[in-house]
């Protein structure tokens, strides 16, 4: 029968309407086209000629089954046409594909025909073919090009207009149909334009409810749901409720697979053992342990665990695979600038400016480059530009108010960040960067209310529990500002313990525990951190010298003081500390001249020379000492007093 | 006297330690090791030599491993570290990160600023205890840590470390050295030795304890007769080992019985004519004894040997010293520190020429770099305090002389210099306290004499403050005691002064007699002292008259 195709309803793909399908036998329709074991394989990879290697089947088909009938002419033209279109032979498409109009003028044939001027970027043509007839505006599919057309030219309000501000086709939640055909349902994709849309009209809660949508009518839709983790219009914690409500039934047997895909690519910050176990699986079962996104997921888990060197290494496997993947060059970007790696930047930078001109990460790549490097203003540039060539890139204006930060100017770093935080309302990072501003700003309740956000948003990431520890401690609320730090150690617990953080956050708590005046804990948690850091950090020197001086023990603070100003001999807290010290050191002698006559009897003890005459004047010594400590009893301490806050900021 | 069979044991043992520190590229233990061989009495017993054993990963590693050893030894160590990645074997992980923390050193010298290379340091130590806490630890690796802390100036876990790794396997000197220098204070070393000694350990008896216990107590200039005992059976176990002779050679240099430490020295060059290692010391005893046509010929002697040895510069820095040429003894402190950085004793000489050019600054500079490295150099903390001194910043100085006394308790010149600190910030009892300390100190340590004598300098000071706080039954006490000390010590300026002030004092007390005495032959002082004696006396004789 000569059988005009049918107009797919919103439950339908475009499958429905291609000419190849439409055709094909019923057997191959039910049947997935690919033998199991290749299901991975794209469609059409054994074949290097059409769209679906079904088509084979159907000339195969169509020779060998007596039943089935001869094509028509319109029929023939057709695959002409998307064979054509599928070559990217447009003008042979656009040619054949006018005459097949012309012959059924159906609405399908007009989308295809759109299809092609889509294809060749002739998105105005597209459209107006598209909205030329009214049956055409009617059919679902032409309505979603020509929307698609609508939003290539940013004519957003248009575009708007024609698939409108809901989804007509919303169902209570129990309905679903299942689309028989395995593509995206046209509903979703449509839900998927409507995200665009907001998204560009910067209304970015509507945006996420319409790709939400977009992802629960049909689960196939991974635009949408790329575009929801992409831009975090989430937050960590409400990804994981949104990824257990999907349906994955609409991808058929696949559902296990795509769910395991899915969950991991979710915000590592949460359920990262859900995270670890969907690795595994993955890896195990589907044998993807190799696959760029399993491998860019790994990459994202082990950045959020400062574990910079492990990524770094992921990061470069995966552009050893595929040299031109973008999604992974952020994380490699920012590993190589944490560890230093300023050649391999300034070699990546030059390969993408060469190959990718006008992509902004190039001139993110660069920006970064010029942050390693340290010349900040030319950094600044090459991230504007990054984000003028794509205004809703987030890391740019991360990368651009962090330029602001690094050169103290602190209201023009809110303001960027400001920018960053409206970007992306499912982060916690730009509340987080403007609270540490407004608290290097001293402006505490401002800074709190951003932190307290954040906090909202992700109450897992360490460097924000540690900010919230820093601000209670400069609000004198030690009490809060100890649980604070000690809530974020258990945060950071499968933390790289030589991470900056890490050792943060050990030292926060010693300074809390110095203020607190509980002095061996300082010392403790002091000694933790010089175990592991560097040794040029000299405010933590100096608190150690500052410890050391409330014990009394004058001669180690002396030492460790004088070890901070070799670092930096201009620090002005640890010089005052140090002149403290030793202008307490002439009052407190009892100490040394205790130690020393200890020595002084054990060298006599196991020296030749002499025998027991030595131990007269000793006597003589111990009655001065009870004057001593008297004296010392009546002058109190003189240093604790006002010490000075030696408290440092981790800006990461 | 130990039996022939427990010294075959012995050599065994040493033998089958220098074959395995050889392989694993510890050079210097590796040579200390050969020469302790070569010191015992008669060396060239040997019957079987010892091989090395290996476990599966070694084997598995071994091809990687040789491959990985003669990049190390052409001193291409980046590529020695790149070409063991991956390898399971404890012999091979030390290698690679052995050979990583001495490139890293190489790079932080070169390109003086180490503050990015330092964070390297910790992924090692990470990787380390990752591996010791997984399977069978390896005792090179806690070698290793130790080095790191006590670069980080950790000690605890150094000590820690390097004594796991010395349980293991006790014939590495380089880490008993390594545990020497992470020992700063007098009383942890004590505290070290007793601990060990009491326990149960498998240290406890064995001749590398003695060899450590040895020189710790040196480092610490100990003269007792423990150490002098266990040098002693050491010596006979060792007849020809220059390393035990050395050590007696410094205990007897700390003891300050020069002529029998230069005779030590003597033989040790005739037994090794070309050994330079502590001929430097050598020199600075020879400059210390002014023995200039000696050091002169040292001097060409070693240079002969070669010049850019960092010992070599010194003992030309040393004879330049000795002529007084300072700016050139300081440029050849400063190449042999160019050769190595952490050259000891050329830090705090390089200080004393500083100090000789009246350049408090750069003395200072020295001396804290010394400190810096050896932490129990007293003559760099002392010096340090002098500096100070100079300066006017009596507070410093105070400290550094603290911490000078705290390694160097029972020499009386710390609490000398901490008594003067004391006076001159006006804490005069803390002063009193320290010049008495110096007095017990001066008195003990001659006990021969058996009246007692005493430093007058330090009587008359003692004097003198207590003149200050006004206390004249004390003051009295000791100007008397200063004035005893002219039968020992002869007249000196300070006897003289306390003469003149005991016949102030008779004056004032109207025992004109006993100030007529005092005074009539006082002829020692400056001017304006002996005439004010003259007047006394004229006085004390005009009242006895009437």
């Amino acid at each position: 029968m000569p059988q005009p195709q049918k107009t797919p309803s919103q439950h339908n793909s475009t499958l429905y309407i291609s000419p190849l399908v439409n055709n094909r036998q019923n057997e191959v329709f039910v049947t997935p086209p690919n033998p199991a074991a290749k299901i991975f394989g794209s469609p059409g990879s054994e074949n290097t000629t059409s769209f679906f290697n079904v088509d084979r089947n159907v000339t195969n088909n169509g020779n060998q089954s007596k039943d089935s009938q001869p094509l028509s002419q319109a029929e023939k033209l057709r695959l002409w046409r998307h064979d054509a279109l599928m070559q990217h032979q447009y003008k042979t498409a656009e040619f054949i594909g006018d005459k097949v109009l012309a012959l059924t003028s159906d609405p399908n044939d007009a989308f295809w025909l759109a299809q092609v001027y889509f294809s060749s970027g002739n998105y105005l043509r597209a459209k107006s073919l598209l909205m030329s007839k009214p049956e055409f505006e009617k059919s679902v599919s032409c309505r979603y090009l020509a929307a698609f057309c609508l939003i290539k030219l940013e004519l957003w309000d248009d575009a708007l207009d024609l698939i409108g501000e809901s989804n007509p086709f919303r169902r209570d939640e129990q309905y679903q149909i299942r689309n028989s055909d395995g593509g995206i349902k046209l509903e979703s994709s449509m839900c998927y334009l409507r995200g665009l849309i907001f998204a560009n009209q910067n209304n970015f809660d509507k945006a996420k409810e319409a790709y939400k949508e977009a992802v629960f009518v049909d689960v196939k839709c991974f635009e949408a749901f790329n575009e929801l983790i992409t831009n975090n219009l989430m937050t960590p914690s409400e990804e994981w409720e949104f990824i257990t409500q999907l349906n994955y039934s609409d991808a058929d047997n696949n559902d296990e697979l795509v769910k395991l895909l899915y969950s991991s690519r979710l915000s590592k910050y949460f359920n990262v053992h859900k995270f670890d176990e969907a690795e595994t699986i993955l890896k195990q079962d589907y044998d993807l342990g190799d696959n760029t996104d399993i491998l860019l997921a790994r990459a994202d888990y082990l950045y959020v665990q400062c574990n910079f060197d492990e990524c770094l290494s992921v990061c470069e496997r995966v552009l050893s695979k595929d040299q031109y993947n973008f999604s992974i060059l952020p994380n490699y970007l920012s590993c190589l600038h944490e560890l230093g790696g300023k050649n391999k930047l300034f070699l990546k930078a030059h390969q993408l400016a060469e190959s990718h001109p006008t992509d902004a990460m190039t001139w993110l790549a660069i920006g970064v480059y010029y942050l390693s490097i340290n010349k900040i203003i030319e950094a600044r540039r090459f991230f504007s530009k990054a984000t003028l060539l794509n205004p809703n890139f987030g890391q740019a204006w991360i990368g651009f108010a962090h330029t602001f930060a690094a050169e103290g100017e602190h209201e023009q770093a809110i303001s960027a960040y400001a920018f960053a935080a409206r970007l992306f309302p499912g982060t916690h990072l730009p509340n987080l960067f403007l609270g540490m501003q407004h608290l290097l700003m001293d402006n505490l309740n401002l800074a709190e209310e951003y932190l307290s956000t954040s906090y909202q948003i992700c109450n897992t990431d360490p460097l924000l529990l540690n900010e919230l520890g820093v601000i209670h401690f400069h609000k004198n609320d030690l009490v809060r500002a100890e649980a604070f730090f000690k809530e974020a150690l258990t945060a950071s617990k499968n933390l790289n313990s030589d991470s900056q953080t890490w050792i943060c956050l050990h030292a926060n708590l010693g300074h809390v525990y110095r203020k607190a005046n509980e002095l061996h804990r300082a010392l403790e948690c002091y000694n933790q951190v010089l175990r592991i850091s560097d040794k040029n950090d000299t405010n933590l020197l100096a608190s150690i010298g500052l410890v050391y001086l409330k014990l009394g023990n004058h001669l180690k603070s002396i030492s460790f003081l004088h070890d901070a100003l070799a670092i930096s001999p201009s620090d002005p807290v640890a010089t005052d500390l140090l002149k403290r010290a030793l202008s307490s050191n002439q009052h407190y002698s009892k100490p040394f001249f205790d130690s020393a006559s200890n020595k002084i009897r054990t060298m006599r003890a196991n020296s030749i020379s002499t025998t027991s005459p030595s131990m007269e004047p000793q006597k003589n010594d111990d009655l001065e000492d009870v004057g001593d400590i008297a004296r010392s009893l009546k002058m109190g301490e003189v240093s604790s007093d006002e010490d000075e806050e030696v408290m440092d900021i981790e800006s990461d | 006297m130990e039996t022939d069979e427990s010294i075959d044991q012995l050599r065994t043992d040493l033998l089958k330690a220098q074959i395995t520190l050889s392989n694993i590229n510890l050079l210097q233990a590796s040579k200390w090791c050969a020469e302790a061989i070569n010191g015992l009495s008669n060396a060239s017993n040997i019957t079987q030599i010892p091989t090395l054993e290996f476990d599966p990963y070694d084997l598995q590693d071994y091809s990687r491993f040789i491959l990985a050893k003669s990049y190390f030894d052409v001193k291409e160590f980046d590529r020695c570290a790149h070409s063991l990645v991956g390898c399971k074997s404890g012999n091979a992980v030390f290698l690679k990160l052995y050979s990583k923390i001495l490139s890293l050193d190489k790079k932080m010298a070169e390109e003086n600023d180490g503050s990015d290379l330092n964070s390297k340091l910790s992924k090692i130590i990470q990787e380390i205890e990752s591996f010791n806490s997984s399977s069978n630890p390896n005792h090179f690796l806690y070698y290793l840590l130790g080095i790191i802390y006590n670069k980080k100036r950790n000690y605890k876990l150094a000590q820690r470390n390097l004594l796991a790794a010395l349980k293991l396997f006790p014939y590495n000197w380089s880490c008993w050295q390594e545990l020497i220098n992470s020992i700063i204070d007098f009383d942890e070393a004590m505290e070290l030795l007793n601990k060990v000694k009491s326990s149960k350990s498998s240290l406890n008896p064995s001749i590398m304890f003695n060899f450590f216990e040895v020189v710790l107590l040196q480092e610490f200039y100990q003269q007792s007769v423990d150490v002098n005992q266990t040098l002693e059976k050491l010596l006979s176990i060792f007849p020809n080992f220059n390393f035990l002779k050395i050590q007696k050679f410094l205990i007897c240099y700390h003891s300050l019985d020069y002529y029998q430490a230069e005779s030590i020295f003597d033989q040790i060059l005739e037994d090794d004519p070309l050994r330079i290692d502590d001929l430097d010391t050598y020199s600075n005893m020879l400059y210390v004894m002014e023995k200039k046509s000696k050091l002169s010929f040292l001097a060409q002697y070693s240079s002969n040997i070669d010049k850019f040895k960092p010992e070599t510069c010194c003992i030309i820095a040393n004879y330049h010293s000795m002529k007084g040429e300072h700016e050139k003894a300081i440029m050849y402190y400063k190449r042999a520190l160019i050769l190595n950085k952490n050259s000891l004793s050329a830090w705090t000489l390089m200080g004393h020429e500083f100090v000789e050019l009246k350049n408090s600054h750069a003395a200072i500079e020295s001396y804290r770099r010394a400190v810096d490295i050896n932490p129990k150099d007293f003559r760099a903390w002392y010096g340090l305090g002098q500096a100070y001194e100079v300066l006017d910043m009596h507070l410093y100085s105070l400290y550094y002389y603290q911490r000078a006394t705290n390694l160097q308790p029972t020499d009386k010149r710390m609490w000398q210099a901490i008594g003067n600190c004391y006076e001159k910030i006006g804490k005069f009892d803390e002063s009193l306290k320290s010049f008495k300390k110096a007095l017990s100190i001066d008195n003990t340590n001659k006990p021969q004499e058996s009246h007692g004598s005493y430093d007058p300098y330090i009587c008359y000071k003692l004097a003198s403050i207590y003149e200050k706080i006004a206390s004249v039954k004390e003051c009295y006490k000791y100007m008397k005691l200063c004035f005893d000390q002219e039968l020992d010590w002869g007249i000196t300026d300070e006897t003289s002064k306390a003469r003149l002030w005991l016949a102030r004092y008779a004056l004032e007390l109207k025992k004109y007699e006993e100030a007529y005495e005092l005074t009539k032959d006082l002829n020692h002082n400056n001017a304006h002292d002996i005439e004010e004696a003259r007047a006394i006396a004229r006085e004390a004789r005009n009242r006895m008259n009437k």
